[in-house]
């Protein structure tokens, strides 16, 4: 069985491949069976392969098809690493992705491009696949990079409007210069290590001599850090992910929640001795991740569209769950993914039901009143929005307050910053669902045409919510009598390689801290619902008593015209300078015309030869006979 | 015999001389005379000196009749060309009223 | 002998340079033919000045002086733009050529031996002995003679009709 497992990634290019090349000819039925059934073959053959990796001694299971690349010290396979970090993430990508294909089909459905879609959908899922099952960082590299095309693809799918190709465009540019960062770091691991297939990389790490492993590894792992920021959307490079909203909600669902931005997590965790390693960068990362926690909530609190509050809010998660790496909590970090990837997938979805019943509607201010007429649509939400606040009990309880005490170790400061975080997050969801379903509706019209989604769009949201409640049961820490058993699991991924495992039993007020954290939430939310349960009125008001404070968070911070003044505007007109000076200058004026004048004017001097004359001619040929007569007889 | 008395007594330097100074007249003649008769005749006078420091080589080798043969032919092409040329200027002389070389010159850049 | 040969000849030439009327150059000319058969016949040659007389004087200098006074253009006409650079670059021309020609001549070891070695008079070319050479060895070369001699008078006609 093993040697059939690279079809897990192979299948669904496969898939987009006839979508792509025969999608349009081939309709829309088989569009349909071709795309949800690939994703669904590689989830049966990742459920194979996990049971496959069960069976193996330490969990790991290695499998080589053949090389790639050799080249001197430089060797790179097709190989597939499947240990429990990967196989988790494969089954999150082939089964979350399984039920948003299958969501896809009803929520696209009248959708020209229809194959289109599903072809760059299918092309994800192979991109992914591979990010997560490379066993080099190569193979993980593209990816990383395929990923992110893709993600550009879809984006801008609606090719038609003039705002959805420019988001795609930022999305994809903003994410080349995290690149960078990922390209460099990888090539100063190479030269650290001399390796790039991570489990070389991770048995090598603990024997580097310490002060040469120090700052290289340092600068290595920041540099992957800044690549990380720009694919999981954390400070500075977070600028894309509200604008990415302009793509299908599926997708958003997709790409910008469960998975592709949980990369930059992923590769940490890959790499995690590594990272270890670095403490500086440690710090960096629990710092930024925690500011882009609070910030991104802080501006979640006053968004209108529906889908713009989801994105700040899946900036602010990931921000958590890179505070929980940031504090030596990868498997605290990991978990988050997890539950994060079924929540917010299900709210994405259930805003993507939401909009589909309004007709288009993704202003919250229009909204109201819908909770008696979508009511599958409502109490799935419901579901997810008590698991992002962290409900007693649900998965993102236990995940985010994992997180929140590993930085209260790490340091109460930055605890402070999670818990008013999780206010906020509370908050705003309880704020969006109480302006989208509770009260009277705003836009009658709308209203009157509301209708529940269809079964291929409601049963996925079933799934995801039963998922959100009950998923926690994984993560139970020992605080609370459980055995973290997702830490258990994960552990011989995180550790591979290491030979002592930095490992001690926490102690410390978890319970305390988790309560005060989760009686905050639960407060905060209950204000949100009852602020909002009669509509947005309260908001308006508050705008006219606080207008700067309302008009900064509405306007981000004001940060996309920071980057358009400070960094744009001069980079366009450095730009203009290279062209007005090189281009037009050098290369056009000397490179190429000057030749040409001098062409020309060579040309019209010796044009004075020709004169038509006899006797001219004639004494030329008499001149050179002289000087050859002179040079022979010489 | 010294150069001089060479020349001076028709030994094979004179023969020599004389026809490069034929040469040198003729040669003189072309690129000085507008008129294309006139430069006509200063070929005619060039192929002449190539003719006389042939047979000159000719008699200091043992009088070899080819060299008279090839003489001939150096007329008989020498006819054609006089033939030919003199048909071309009648030609130019019929269409631009003069023989001025100088003045069939609308080959000119 | 000699002298006299080659004092004629040269300033036949001479004066066909110099002389502006071109009826009066060609009769210079013929002058310098007639010293060339001299010349012929002074290298034991009587067959080369006879055909030097017959052909060169006989038949190309007349069908100039044909031309000439067909053509009516006695006078050299006025110049259309003095070009004094091309003058004296060509008298310089012709004189550094007269001059390092005959110096080399003077000056060549190997033109002195032949000089030496074929002193001898040898026999007077006569027409048999001609003959006999184009038509033994050179047939071909006569027929083509013939060809382009043919060719010649064709073009010659052809390039003189009024309407083609």
């Amino acid at each position: 069985m093993n040697k059939y497992y690279w079809l897990i990634p192979i299948l669904p290019l496969l898939g987009s491949a006839f979508n792509g090349l025969l999608g349009k000819r081939a309709g829309k039925g088989a569009v349909t069976v071709v795309g949800l059934g690939v994703v669904l073959g590689s989830l049966l053959l990742a459920a194979s392969a996990f049971f496959a990796m069960k069976g193996m001694p330490d969990h790991r299971l290695v499998l080589n098809y053949g090389e790639w690349m050799a080249t001197g010290s430089l060797s790179v396979p097709f190989g597939l690493t499947i240990d429990p970090l990967s196989c988790t993430m494969m089954l999150v990508i082939t089964g979350i992705g399984f039920l948003i294909h299958l969501y896809s089909v009803g929520y696209m459905h009248e959708d020209e491009g229809y194959y289109r879609f599903f072809c760059y959908l299918n092309l994800f899922v192979f991109f992914m696949l591979t990010l997560v099952l490379g066993s080099s960082l190569v193979l993980m590299f593209v990816g990383w990079e395929g990923v992110g095309l893709c993600s550009y693809l879809l984006i801008g799918y609606f090719y038609e409007t003039d705002f959805a190709p420019d988001a795609g465009l930022k999305a994809f540019l903003t994410n080349r210069v995290g690149d960078l960062g990922v390209s460099i770091g990888m090539l100063v691991l190479f030269a650290a290590f001399g390796t790039l297939t991570v489990s070389d990389i991770l048995t090598q790490a603990g024997h580097l001599a310490p002060e040469v492993g120090f700052g290289v590894l340092t600068f290595a792992t920041l540099m992957l850090f800044f690549g990380a920021t720009g694919k999981s959307a954390q400070l500075p490079l977070y600028l894309w992910l509200p604008d990415a909203m302009a793509g299908p909600t599926p997708v958003s669902a997709l790409i910008h929640a469960a998975t592709m931005v949980t990369s930059g997590i992923y590769m940490i965790c890959r790499l995690a001795p590594v990272f270890t390693l670095a403490p500086i960068t440690m710090d960096v990362v629990a710092w930024v991740g925690g500011a882009t926690a609070l910030f991104a909530a802080t501006i979640g609190l006053v968004q209108r569209d529906i889908k713009k509050v989801l994105a700040y809010s899946t900036v602010s998660q990931l921000g958590y769950m890179f505070l929980g790496l940031g504090a030596s909590g990868f498997a605290a970090g990991f978990f988050h993914v997890f539950t994060h990837a079924w929540f917010k997938a299900l709210l994405f979805l259930g805003a993507g039901s939401v909009i589909h019943a309004l007709h288009h509607e993704q202003d919250l201010f229009k909204m109201g009143g819908l909770k008696s007429k979508t009511k599958i649509t409502f109490i799935t939400m419901v579901a997810g929005t008590v698991a992002i606040m962290g409900f007693p009990g649900t998965s993102g309880f236990f995940s985010k307050d994992e997180i929140l005490y590993l930085a209260f170790l790490k340091s109460p400061a930055l605890w402070v910053i999670g818990v008013l975080g999780a206010c906020c997050t509370s908050f705003y969801m309880w704020r969006l669902m109480a302006l989208t379903f509770w009260g009277e509706p705003r836009d009658h019209h709308a209203h009157d045409h509301a209708h529940e989604s269809p079964l291929t769009m409601t049963l996925p949201l079933i799934v995801l919510a039963l998922g959100s409640l009950f998923w926690g049961f994984w993560g139970v820490p020992e605080a609370f009598g459980g055995h973290f058993a997702v830490g258990e699991w994960l552990k011989p991924a995180l550790t591979y390689g290491q030979t002592h495992a930095a490992h001690g039993h926490h102690a410390g007020p978890a319970v305390l801290l988790a309560v005060i954290s989760t009686g905050l939430g639960l407060g905060f939310g209950f204000l949100g619902w009852k602020t909002f349960k009669n509509g947005p009125a309260p908001e308006l008001a508050f705008a006219a008593k606080f207008p700067f404070v309302h008009n900064l968070l509405l306007n981000k911070y004001y940060v996309d015209e920071g980057v358009e003044l400070y960094l744009l505007r001069p980079t366009r007109w450095f730009g203009n300078l290279l062209w007005k000076l090189f281009d037009v200058i050098l290369i056009d004026g000397v490179g190429v015309n000057l030749p040409g004048a001098l062409t020309r004017v060579f040309g019209d001097f010796t044009a004075l030869l020709q004169t038509g004359r006899v006797r001219n001619y004639a004494l030329s040929m008499a001149l050179g006979t002289a000087v050859l007569l002179y040079v022979f007889l010489k | 015999m010294t150069g001089m008395d060479a020349i001076l007594q028709g030994g094979l330097q004179g023969y020599l001389v004389v026809a490069l100074l034929l040469f040198a007249i003729g040669l003189a003649a072309v690129l000085l005379r507008r008129t294309l008769l006139m430069q006509f005749m200063g070929v005619e006078l060039m192929l002449n000196a190539a003719n006389v420091a042939l047979l000159a080589f000719a008699r200091f080798r043992g009088g070899d009749s080819q060299a008279t043969v090839f003489y001939l032919f150096i007329i008989a092409v020498a006819a054609c060309e006089a033939a030919v040329g003199l048909a071309l200027v009648i030609g130019l002389y019929r269409h631009r009223d003069t023989t001025d070389s100088d003045r069939a010159a609308s080959l000119k850049q | 002998m000699f002298i006299t040969f080659a004092l004629i000849t040269l300033l036949g030439a001479l004066g066909m340079l110099l002389q502006k009327n071109v009826i009066v150059a060609g009769l210079f000319m013929v002058a310098a033919f007639f010293g060339v058969a001299g010349l012929f016949v002074l290298l034991a040659n009587p067959v080369a000045a006879a055909l030097q007389v017959i052909v060169y004087t006989g038949a190309i200098m007349v069908l100039v002086l044909f031309v000439i006074m067909m053509l009516n253009s006695h006078e050299e006409e006025k110049a259309q733009s003095s070009r004094p650079v091309q003058r004296w670059v060509s008298v310089a021309l012709v004189t550094a050529l007269a001059f390092g020609a005959v110096k080399l001549v003077l000056a060549s070891p190997g033109l002195k031996a032949l000089a030496q070695s074929g002193a001898a008079l040898p026999e007077a070319m006569t027409l048999q002995k001609v003959g006999v050479t184009l038509f033994a060895d050179h047939l071909l070369g006569f027929e083509v003679a013939g060809l382009l001699l043919l060719a010649a008078m064709i073009g010659a006609v052809a390039l003189t009709k009024r309407n083609l």
